[in-house]
């Protein structure tokens, strides 16, 4: 057998392993979804236990010393290192050390008190009562930490989080990027305190079902189908991909508002990124977004680029007065549009508008690592909240539950997933100038209801890569520089000034 | 019990037992959620996780645990969870260690090509078209068959697949029984006339239907809690896990049947949601046999739920949920119209009575099939000559005929008969209720079906698989499996009486 002929057949048998570890990830993320929109409740126990076992499988079978075994013999491949093959080797081979190097006693431990702190949390926020909740975060801490030690050579204890989500971020990067962000969007924020927009037309009441025709509607045009797609409703929206073709979105309809539609075509955002990834990756580890940031630069361009720009309006508002002819009838169209683009500092993270809702992220990101370096204790932790809000927003928290209790994100141990949330704001808005570049007025293509040229862009430059670029390579690739903010506050200055 | 080796057992099981407990659920979601798109990766997950779980069940380590404890076994009352575990356990072991993994894998995939051969098939009524897929089925069912100890009748290893040591002897001697009195039974009531049913053909609709299924399952035991009622084409019910219970019903807009569908399914549920919360995660968490099983869904759709004390309570309210439709129907017009007995085409919209002939017709083929006393080729004619002779019915086309069940392509050769063996337990634990309970239908009338539930899943349900099928029917019954019960019950409840 030639070398090249031995090198085809580790190949394969390392897809092969692959594929039944992405089978095994398929039935978690089904079990996930259903647990989340179709199961019983009293079904929670058993299905607790599925999981568990079902997540135990597939780490196993990845972690395999046959698994090392096998790219140890493909690293010397001849390969051109851009082929779809060198960068199966190259993420398989970083994904399997970074799984290796920890302890799969400290998976378990891990697991568990994701388990039990997300449900004191539940109880704590009801009740706003952080206390109750505190010995939790300290737990989660401390495990960040044994976590962090798994991987000594890494200087930077935030960086280690970070590497999870974003590959090749460092905190520094991010640190230098939300700086310049923080010293302008508080200014930014300042100038708009007496926005006169009149967000209280959105009041509502907006009848549950038209909301969902209206979600369908634009999901239609935005390129979605019956025979692919589903959408259902939840507390807590979320996108899911169990497998090649099988794209599930949710979203929250609430009568007082319209926030679903904005989710809706957040969560598309997400759906259409894993939608058209290459389906030659599919069950390798390529077969998804790139990072945590790329993918949230998609759900805020769907969601903020078009879904809140002029040029959707004058395609779908018409449509949305017509459902909604009662509480909108007497409502113009430049009226609501900029209802939906107030900017009004307040509380709550996920209701905040594009331009504050940077701050509250930088918040969580500075906090996040003075707790790390234990420069911040958990037991202060409600005040500085507190103290900073003031600062950032002006705003004066009344209570922890609309706080520091306010997202689920520490209680099941995310640490360092935060920023990319903003870091997507501003990559979103990068990849947006180059396809205006390449595209011209895409306004003008809204207003027509015409999404698809937009859509097949992304296809091409971002989307069908799934991740066989590290998130740094994509960007330069599809917008020839780095992670560059002056995109995103132009687009801010220019929209909110 | 403290014994480490008896622990491990039961962590290898229950991880077992979970990922099986996943591909259930996958095979749900397919057929219940998931958008068609899905249909080519949803089959490389499922075969996946089916291929994991029967690996680690026919671990050889599984074989060592089950040596070392057989002195445990031996050791503890044979009723005990632990002696009934591990026996259990060994017989499954045993079974599924015969057949080499390359002959599974040959039959799934034989059954995943047939089955999507068949669709077409009955569509255009070509029975061409799914020839040479039984063909195959039928030779992997001899190399099937050809791993065990060589049993009195090939059939016997078939039918062990479904109804574990049923022979088929005794299935022989009961069906003879069934059509002895049937045949004649569906002529008396032939002649004495027809009964309109022509009401129940009206335009229904599908969500009130679903409303009205839903308001019997509460009275049954339904909660939003535990259960979830969704609709496919095809009815039908899966436990993805403990307390988690999901039945199917296809809600058309032409008819009533799918009240009954309904009922079925729950039967089902029941059966599974009743099996003691300590047998989860283990091979014993399930119902014990698919004639146990169907006996339940019968029980639930017939013996309860095509009464007339049933419908003495739920009738007024029928009326009311469709009152156009139903208004100048009275309750015994009713009530005569959903026991209609009418020999006609098609299995599944089979009346108590003739369904039986349906069952046995094809039981017959299939020995005669795998005897190669019956050549494929030759399958259709005598379906039809069968039919003739049973039902006294003439098969158009074979889409209607041969070829309107899926069994046969999905390789399920051996299944059929547990659905009138299922009719028939039916009756002899309804006989037993009744001997305890004494009259039910009272309770009936008046919405009331608690006694009966809780009965069936103190008696029955509980047991899950800790006993074998025939086992189990004695501990509920006192005796054997008998055709008598249910050919008396046949006989009151619908032959016609004298004038």
């Amino acid at each position: 057998m030639s070398a090249d002929t031995a090198s085809a057949a580790s190949l394969e048998h390392l897809k092969r392993i692959l594929g039944e570890v992405a089978d095994l990830k398929h039935a978690e993320a089904v079990l996930d979804w259903d647990a989340r929109v179709s199961m019983p409740p009293a079904g929670a126990e058993a299905r607790a236990e599925v999981s568990a076992t079902l997540t135990r499988n597939s780490h196993e079978r990845f972690v395999a010393d046959d698994v090392g075994e096998l790219l140890g013999e493909l690293d010397g491949l001849d390969t051109d290192p851009d082929s779809d093959e060198a960068a199966l080797i190259r993420v398989t081979h970083r994904l399997w050390e970074r799984t290796r190097r920890v302890p799969s006693e400290l998976v378990g431990e891990m697991a568990r008190a994701n388990g039990v702190a997300v449900a004191a949390w539940d109880q704590a926020k009801a009740a706003s009562d952080f206390a109750s909740f505190a010995p939790h975060l300290e737990r989660q801490l401390e495990l960040k930490q044994r976590y962090i030690e798994c991987f000594p050579e890494i200087e930077t204890a935030y960086d280690v989080l970070l590497e999870d989500y974003e590959e090749g971020m460092t905190t520094t990067e991010v640190v230098t990027v939300f700086d310049r962000l923080k010293e302008e969007l508080i200014e930014l924020v300042e100038r708009r305190r007496e926005d006169s927009a009149d967000d209280q037309l959105l009041r509502g009441p907006f009848p549950v079902v038209l909301q969902q025709e209206a979600g369908r509607r634009v999901l239609e045009a935005f390129g979605s189908d019956e025979s692919t797609w589903r959408i259902d409703e939840t507390p807590h929206p979320f996108a899911s991909k169990p497998g090649v073709g099988d794209i599930r979105l949710t979203t929250h309809t609430d009568e007082n508002d319209l926030t679903s539609l904005f989710s809706t075509m957040h969560e598309f955002g997400h759906g259409i990124y894993e939608y058209d990834v290459d389906s030659s990756y599919a069950r390798t580890p390529l077969g998804a977004g790139a990072s945590s940031a790329l993918h949230e630069s998609q759900s805020r361009t769907w969601e903020n680029l078009v879904g809140r720009s002029p040029g959707f309006w004058r395609w779908f508002y018409p449509q949305l007065q017509t459902l909604f002819a009662e509480t909108l009838g007497g409502v113009d169209e430049v009226s609501f549009v900029r209802g939906i683009n107030a900017v009004r500092p307040g509380l709550i993270r996920g209701d905040a508008d594009e331009v504050t809702y940077g701050l509250h992220i930088i918040l969580r990101f500075e906090l996040e690592q003075e707790l790390l370096a234990g420069s911040v204790s958990v037991h202060d932790l409600p005040e500085i909240w507190k103290a900073r809000m003031q600062d950032y927003l002006g705003v004066e928290v009344p209570d922890d539950a609309r706080g520091v209790l306010q997202d689920m994100h520490w209680a099941v141990g995310l640490f360092g997933y935060f920023p990319t949330y903003q870091l997507g704001n501003v990559i979103s808005v990068q990849i947006w100038e180059r396809a205006v570049a390449d595209l011209g007025n895409l306004d003008e293509r809204f207003s027509r209801g015409e999404f698809s040229s937009l859509r097949e862009w992304l296809r091409e430059h971002v989307y069908r890569h799934g991740s066989k670029y590290p998130p740094r390579d994509l960007l330069r690739r599809v917008t020839g520089s780095d992670l560059d903010p002056d995109p995103y506050l132009r687009y801010l200055h220019a929209k909110f000034a | 019990m403290t014994e480490p080796k008896f622990d491990r057992l039961r962590e290898r099981l229950a991880e077992v037992t979970d990922l099986s407990k996943a591909a259930t659920l996958l095979f749900w979601d397919q057929r219940v959620m998931m958008p068609p798109g899905g249909s080519a990766a949803r089959a490389e997950a499922l075969s996946t996780l089916s291929t994991l779980a029967q690996e680690r069940f026919v671990a050889a380590d599984i074989g060592r645990l089950l040596e070392d404890l057989r002195g445990i076994e031996e050791g503890s009352e044979y009723e005990s969870f632990e002696s009934s575990l591990i026996r259990v356990t060994r017989r499954d072991y045993e079974k599924a260690t015969r057949v080499p993994p390359d002959l599974v894998g040959e039959m799934s995939k034989a059954a995943a090509l047939a089955l999507s051969a068949w669709g077409p098939a009955k569509e255009e009524s070509n029975f061409e078209a799914l020839r040479p897929h039984l063909e195959t089925h039928l030779e992997l069912k001899h190399r099937y068959v050809e791993c065990f100890d060589p049993p009195d009748e090939t059939y016997d290893v078939l039918l062990d697949n479904y109804e574990p040591d049923m022979k088929t002897a005794e299935v022989r001697e009961i069906f003879e029984q069934l059509k002895q009195q049937l045949v004649p039974l569906v002529q008396e009531i032939g002649e004495a006339g027809e009964v309109d049913d022509s009401f129940l053909r009206q335009s229904f609709d599908p969500e009130s239907q679903r409303e009205f299924a839903l308001a019997i399952l509460g009275r049954f035991g339904y909660t939003d809690d535990e259960w979830r009622l969704d609709q496919t084409s095809h009815p039908f019910q899966a436990t993805p896990g403990y307390a988690d219970i999901r039945l199917t019903s296809n809600f058309r807009p032409n008819d009533l049947t799918s009240l009954f569908a309904t009922m079925h399914e729950f039967g089902h549920g029941l059966y599974e949601r009743g099996v003691d919360s300590t047998l989860a995660r283990t091979p014993l968490g399930s119902g014990v046999s698919l004639g146990l099983h169907e006996s339940q869904s019968r029980t639930w759709e017939n013996l309860v739920g095509r009464s007339r004390s049933f419908w003495r309570f739920f009738y007024p309210r029928l009326q009311e949920s469709f009152s156009d439709q139903l208004r100048s129907v009275d309750e015994e017009q009713f009530y005569r119209a959903i026991n209609r007995v009418h020999p006609s085409l098609i299995r599944i919209d089979a009346d108590e009575v003739t369904y039986n002939m349906h069952i046995i017709l094809r039981f017959e083929l299939e020995q005669e099939l795998i005897e190669g006393r019956l050549a494929v080729k030759d399958l259709p004619a005598a379906w039809n000559e069968r039919m003739a002779a049973y039902l006294d019915v003439e098969v158009p086309n074979d889409a209607q005929g041969v070829l309107q069940d899926m069994h046969w392509a999905g390789g399920g050769f051996g299944y059929f008969p547990t659905y009138s063996l299922g009719n028939v337990i039916s009756l002899q634990i309804w006989e037993r209720v009744q001997e305890e309970l004494g009259d039910l239908d009272q309770g009936f009338e008046r919405g009331e079906f608690d006694s009966l539930r809780e009965w069936l899943q103190e008696h029955l349900y509980v047991l899950g698989r800790k006993f074998t099928p025939q086992e189990t029917i004695e501990r509920v019954t006192g005796s054997r499996i008998d055709a008598k019960p249910y050919v008396r019950y046949l006989r009151e409840k619908l032959a016609p009486q004298p004038a």
